[in-house]
């Protein structure tokens, strides 16, 4: 058993016991870790206040070779979550991403890159409420990192280059946009004129959208492509989407 | 180990409840099976009792035997102010301390969109409709004071601002009999912040 000191933000806790609590954290070294902190719902100094979603902090903690849960010793605040409960949407959007990392990662995979978009992430939402570009942003920026990113630059079938026209073909069974030819047999949505160089001047951090149409037509080609290639439902989504549109 | 399948039955259930494991569970049922029946009768009866009269008071959601609660029937408290609670218990907590005059309601839960509860899914709209038909004056929001519980406060404190009400939260700071030197540095900050005059 060897003692770890890390930083990580907490993904999740629950209760565990009459004064334990089960955490799930994202560390920068060792990726995502689960953990229990003995006598954290009692205790006055080890725990206190640290242990909260979406608070950045600094651990030290027991593992046992290969498997198992760790055994958190200790937890310091480094940056705390206050900000994010101003508001009800600030709140679903950090939650949102923390969902996102926690689901779509397995533990003890270490993924500095993406650690720091979480970072970038909770400190902008306490800065400032997100429009529905900066959580297309974000949720692109670590799609890519998970390797999940779709194709909007080419044929994702056939690899051509595809001439600017009114009307792209999307299929969010091949994660891309399709050329006219692949698009005969292989199921597609048609998407409207200008949603996916939207799609594009947001991943290119131009985050400019036209309108609501615009947006909806988006959040169509989006969920219908996580859904298919993710097969996660992401259970703080349906509270964040009754605010984003 | 082979029970008498009755035993076995009891161990399982048992065994359902939480934090108990099947060896405790094992050492209830040899308890239960040992001890007289005018107590068994009487356990049997009290666990019928508690999901057949235990309900919610319609008033404040409170679990209680008869509808309205022994609070919300006390004419001795005071009509316009409601504290705002997540659990029942919560609310047993804050009325063992006596502040004597007042009414509570009950969210059961908090806002908590980890795990997919927004405000339809506690009883935030019963309060804002409760609010208006008794004409209450002050709400007092008593949730944790943590990421859930400070979310939810702030929210009710969003919906209600149209309303001619006034909404406080109660203080967080160090605790009585605390000692400065071993309070957290949010604990003490939240201190400095609900300082009060002297």
């Amino acid at each position: 058993m060897s003692l770890h000191k890390d930083e990580a933000f907490v993904l999740f806790k629950r209760a565990y016991g009459e004064s334990d609590k089960i955490i799930r954290l994202f560390t920068r070294t060792s990726g995502k870790i689960a953990a229990i902190a003995k006598g954290a719902s009692k205790s006055q100094k080890r725990f206190m206040n640290t242990l909260e979603p979406f608070n950045y902090i600094r651990i030290e903690y027991f593992e046992k070779s290969g498997k198992g849960m760790a055994r958190l010793e200790n937890a310091d605040i480094i940056e705390t979550n206050s900000g994010i409960e101003a508001s009800l949407q600030k709140a679903c959007t950090a939650s949102f991403f923390t969902e996102f990392v926690d689901r779509l990662t397995k533990e003890k995979e270490p993924h500095e890159p993406l650690f720091l978009a979480l970072k970038e992430v909770l400190f902008a939402v306490k800065r400032h409420m997100f429009s529905y570009a900066d959580i297309l942003y974000y949720q692109f920026l670590m799609l890519d990192m998970l390797g999940y990113m779709p194709n909007f630059d080419s044929c994702v079938y056939c690899a051509s280059t595809i001439p600017n026209e009114k009307k792209v073909l999307f299929s969010k069974e091949r994660g891309g946009i399709l050329c006219v030819n692949c698009a005969r047999f292989i199921p597609h949505t048609v998407c409207g004129e200008g949603v996916i160089p939207g799609l594009m001047s947001i991943i290119n951090q131009e985050k400019q959208f036209a309108n609501i149409i615009f947006e909806r037509q988006a959040q169509d080609i989006m969920e219908g492509f996580m859904s298919f290639h993710l097969d996660v439902e992401f259970r703080s989504y349906r509270l964040l989407k009754s605010f984003i549109l | 180990m082979f029970y008498p399948e009755p035993i076995e039955r009891l161990i399982e259930n048992l065994t359902r409840l939480p934090g108990i494991g099947r060896k405790t569970a094992t050492r209830l049922a040899f308890f239960l099976l040992n001890t007289k029946d005018s107590y068994i009768t009487e356990l049997s009866r009290s666990l019928t009792d508690v999901k057949e009269k235990i309900r919610l008071c319609s008033v404040c959601f409170n679990i209680t035997d008869s509808d309205p609660c022994a609070i919300c029937r006390d004419e001795r408290r005071d009509k316009s102010v409601v504290c705002v609670v997540e659990e029942s218990s919560h609310m047993m907590v804050i009325e063992s301390s006596n502040p004597g005059h007042l009414r509570y309601h009950v969210l059961h839960g908090v806002i908590n969109p980890l795990e997919g509860i927004g405000p339809d899914e506690i009883r935030i709209k019963e309060l804002q409709d409760r609010i208006v038909r008794e004409g209450i004056r002050e709400v007092i929001v008593a949730t944790n004071p943590n990421i859930e519980g400070n979310t939810t406060a702030h929210y009710i404190g969003e919906i209600l601002k149209h309303l001619d009400v006034t909404i406080t939260r109660i203080a967080s700071g160090i605790p009585v009999g605390g000692d400065i030197v071993y309070i957290d540095p949010l604990t003490i900050k939240s201190s400095m912040d609900n300082r009060k005059n002297l």
